[in-house]
């Protein structure tokens, strides 16, 4: 959006354009005391044109200003996308592939044959969302709508206690912090913060995903909801294709609209099966080929002789590629080389 | 349902059943099979599954303070006959504190097919709510749910299909039900044998080995979809020897692997089926 639509005086637009300040986001970032140099007015002058910018910025849409409403610039959007935060999955080799880790504002699709660690890495994140600040993780909490019955506390405990001991020796040096630290973060404070929701029925997981919007917006600081899995009650007899495909894409377009409109990252666990293609049986990730378009990110869990990878089989942003990670005690971790646990020992 | 999420932390302790052995709930992260899901256990004939069953069956009685849940069980069977004898045993060496017949404490019911398990499993809200035994039922085990698929099924993909929707109808109520009554479930599994390049590998163990046959659960990936935990148990015979008329001396070495579970890291300890049970070995 231009400056020249701001409500301002015709002064105080041309003083603007005349520094070189001619949309709104070159306005977005600069602070009162910079713009006031720049423009040569005073400070409160300063402040009062970027109050009305901030007002009438990206939140709102004037009049005729945009043709789309809730349209936004490229130059936004590229902005908006630098500024996305990444959940760590606490595998370096992962998070690379994946750009920093699980983005939020985005549909994620995990998938992979049982045993691979797609809970394990649900409840990995689960935690991971709650690091602190200072940590460099988002302070966020975790909705988790366990459609299998495989989310089990006691593992959930394990690692939180892996994330929390990794945490405390990062903060080695502070250790006047740490034993304020140690209060502070306990497993059971972790597992606290993971509203968990038990769906023992394909009506019963629709009826949580439709309340969710209701929860978070009365809950803003959750930033990542995992289902795990989408799959199961959908596996069961459906009589009704059709009603199967509408319920699993209306269900996609909620989750989508979600994760945009309170910027959390959504994680939906999917599971394997067998397809007859040319003639032999091949793996693929179950619920058929419309629900394949549903998900912004698609990730398959793999074995690799004898080491767990993943694979982005689908982004619009990520490169195809893969990496190995590791399921340890703590967690999902990186993969511990053979020469370097020699070396350790 | 409700719409209100639970609190994870009164989920802990996680409720478990022993199996009667320290060194085998060990094995299985501390206090045994866990309740509100499904427990998998496969391996050829002869390798114990059934003997382990049992052994759950009357452990289940235990109070809460050995390890039990102080609970009636569910037995459904469908390879017959119901080995009556030897859990009479067994009773006497588990539970013999108890004052109780054991055996009133243990519903048994054969099973037919996969859908009389299924008009089974749509009855079942009745049988937990007014159980004809002493104490509430609180673990069911099915042994073993192969049989019930092996004969019924055609490997033709509609068949297959057909198949894999009964295996999610089947786990989807055992589930719920799980949830509903705080119920462990164990289910029993036969192998199959695969040829080298055959099969995908699923969980922690590269190959699964038993009697040299390289081996795979049955009923496929589908089924393995359906369960939360599966363990392994294998048989391997090696000679220790010669007797002195030149018969070779044989033992049987008996594992039991973990090879997945939401719980559990990958792990395996070393068994021995005795008179008094099933045991762990500690090496």
């Amino acid at each position: 959006m231009e400056v020249s639509g701001l409500p301002l005086s015709a002064s105080q637009r041309a003083k603007l354009a005349s520094a070189g300040y001619t949309t709104l986001s070159s306005l977005s970032s600069i602070s009162s005391q910079h713009l006031a140099r720049d423009l040569n007015v005073s400070n409160e002058e300063a402040l009062q044109i970027l109050n009305v910018v901030m007002r009438t910025g990206r939140f709102s849409d004037l009049a005729g200003a945009s043709i789309v409403a809730g349209a936004q610039s490229a130059w936004d959007m590229l902005l908006e996308e630098e500024h996305n935060k990444h959940i760590t999955t606490s595998c370096g080799d992962l998070d690379k592939i994946l750009g920093g880790g699980i983005s939020c504002k985005e549909v994620t699709e995990i998938g992979g044959i049982p045993g691979i660690g797609k809970t394990q890495l649900g409840i990995q994140l689960a935690i991971n969302v709650q690091i602190p600040f200072d940590y460099g993780g988002l302070g966020g909490k975790a909705i988790y709508i366990d459609t299998e019955g495989s989310f089990m506390a006691e593992r959930v405990f394990q690692v939180a206690e892996g994330c929390i001991e990794d945490m405390l020796k990062l903060n080695v040096s502070q250790l006047k912090d740490l034993e304020t630290l140690k209060e502070k973060m306990h497993p059971n404070t972790f597992l606290a913060n993971i509203f968990y929701f038990r769906a023992c029925s394909y009506t019963e997981q629709i009826a949580v995903i439709n309340h969710l919007e209701k929860f978070v917006s009365e809950h803003k600081d959750v930033r990542i909801v995992v289902i795990d899995s989408v799959t199961f009650h959908f596996r069961q007899d459906f009589e009704d294709m059709a009603l199967r495909t509408r319920l699993l894409s209306g269900m996609a377009s909620k989750l989508m609209k979600l994760a945009k409109q309170f910027s959390l990252a959504v994680v939906i666990l999917n599971q394997v099966t067998m397809k007859f293609i040319d003639g032999s049986f091949q793996l693929t990730l179950a619920l058929g080929d419309s629900w394949s378009h549903a998900c912004t990110n698609r990730v398959i869990l793999y074995w690799n002789g004898n080491e767990r990878h993943a694979y982005i089989d689908k982004s619009p942003s990520l490169r195809s590629q893969s990496a190995p990670y590791a399921v340890t005690s703590k967690g999902i971790r990186d993969v511990v080389s053979n020469c370097k646990r020699i070396r350790m020992m | 349902m409700t719409l209100t999420p639970e609190n994870l932390v009164s989920h802990l302790p996680v409720k478990k059943c022993t199996l009667g052995c320290p060194i085998l709930d060990g094995l299985l992260g501390g206090g045994g099979i866990p309740c509100n899901s499904i427990t998998e256990i496969f391996g050829e004939s002869g390798c114990g599954k059934t003997q382990l069953c049992l052994q759950l069956l009357l452990s289940a009685q235990l109070p809460h303070s050995l390890g039990g849940l102080s609970a009636s069980s569910l037995y459904l069977h469908s390879e017959l006959p119901f080995p009556l004898r030897r859990l009479h045993h067994l009773s006497t060496t588990i539970l013999n504190h108890n004052n109780n017949n054991p055996l009133d404490n243990i519903l048994v019911r054969p099973l037919h097919s996969a859908d009389d398990l299924l008009s089974l499993l749509l009855r079942l809200d009745s049988l937990l709510l007014l159980s004809p035994s002493p104490l509430p039922i609180k673990l069911i085990v099915i042994d073993s749910i192969a049989v019930l698929f092996r004969s019924e099924f055609d490997n033709s993909p509609a068949e297959l299909r057909r198949r894999s929707n009964l295996f999610f109808r089947i786990a989807g109520m055992l589930k719920m039900q799980a949830r509903r009554f705080g119920l462990a479930v164990v289910v029993t599994n036969q192998v199959v044998d695969l040829v080298e390049s055959e099969g995908f590998r699923v969980g922690n163990l590269g190959g699964m080995w038993s009697s040299g046959r390289r081996v795979g659960a049955a009923l496929g990936m589908a089924w393995a979809s359906c369960v939360n935990s599966r363990l392994f148990l294998s048989r391997s015979d090696e000679v220790v020897g010669r007797e002195g008329d030149g018969e070779l001396r044989v033992r049987t070495r008996r594992r039991i692997h973990v090879v997945f579970a939401p719980h559990l890291p990958e792990g395996s300890c070393e068994y021995q089926i005795l008179r008094e049970g099933v045991f762990g070995v500690r090496l």
